[in-house]
């Protein structure tokens, strides 16, 4: 198996402008399994926090009998924080405030996919 | 609600903000020695006893477990149960090394519980009384002594 088996995804995603960091986290555990970061960015934080943040999202949604969350959203003053779910991964975006969040999210949306396959059984369906 | 206690003060700031952040069910600070200093979530004074005595352990045996396969000791110990998980892991102060144990459940993540770690051992070592000497050696014959004066003080018995 690769060293980097998500390197693909999160270079395209990565390429896209205004985007600053690109992070598979996993939901349960909110650790990096692999990340596109900038020099000074603090990869553990962002993920660890993210995940729960999504993880509570989506289990949110799921109690307000919405179904399963399909794009998450974070916008601040200084940035914008987008996920997306897929089994037991979840794909973390930072992004600057000016960033074209709708291409973000078809990207982000088109990458679950994708996700999945590289990862396979071994990351487990929540 | 289960009630947070120290033996010294200076502990509580600190451990009251990692117990609030990561979502931690159980806590406790321990001297690598195995006597306590604060615990949060323990409901009797016999458990306390019991987990610092097995968190000393395990400490010790992978630190010598990590100097024999890696020459230097492994600081933490991260176990997965069923529903809750266990985090074990070295916290150097200024006073000197302690042994951090917490338990944590679904609603928190190893993530968060490794993020708010390493925030308490900034805190602890920014709270920590430059004047006051670190403790010494715990030694056998105060062993007993100070482990029932420290389980005495964090229970409301002194």
């Amino acid at each position: 198996m690769s060293a980097r088996p998500f390197a693909s995804i999160l270079d395209s995603l990565t390429r896209q402008r205004g985007v600053t960091a690109a992070l598979v986290v996993s939901e349960r555990d909110g650790i990096v399994v692999e990340s596109n970061l900038q020099i000074g960015q603090s990869g553990d934080r962002v993920a660890a926090l993210a995940a729960s943040l999504y993880r509570k999202a989506r289990l949110s949604a799921k109690a307000a009998g919405m179904g399963a969350v399909s794009f998450m959203q974070l916008e601040a003053p200084n940035g914008r924080l987008c996920a997306v779910g897929g089994g037991d991964l979840v794909l973390v975006v930072v992004a600057e405030p000016a960033v074209n969040v709708g291409l973000v999210r078809v990207e982000l949306l088109r990458a679950v996919g994708e996700l999945l396959a590289v990862g396979g059984e071994g990351w487990g369906g929540s | 609600m289960m009630q947070m206690t120290v033996v010294e003060a200076w502990i509580e700031g600190p451990l009251k903000r990692f117990v609030d952040d990561a979502g931690a069910e159980l806590a406790l600070l321990l001297h690598p020695s195995g006597q306590v200093l604060a615990q949060h979530g323990f409901a009797r004074a016999v458990d306390v006893m019991s987990a610092c005595a097995l968190a000393a352990g395990i400490h010790a045996s992978s630190a010598e477990l990590g100097r024999q396969l890696d020459g230097k000791p492994f600081r933490g110990l991260h176990h997965v149960g069923r529903t809750r998980q266990i985090f074990l892991a070295e916290a150097q102060s200024p006073r000197g090394a302690y042994v951090f144990l917490t338990v944590f459940g679904p609603e928190s993540s190893l993530g968060l519980v490794r993020l708010y770690f390493d925030e308490l051992v900034t805190g602890l070592a920014a709270a920590a009384p430059p004047e006051a000497p670190a403790p010494g050696p715990a030694l056998t014959e105060h062993f007993e002594r100070d482990l029932n004066h420290n389980l005495a003080v964090l229970f409301g018995r002194v």
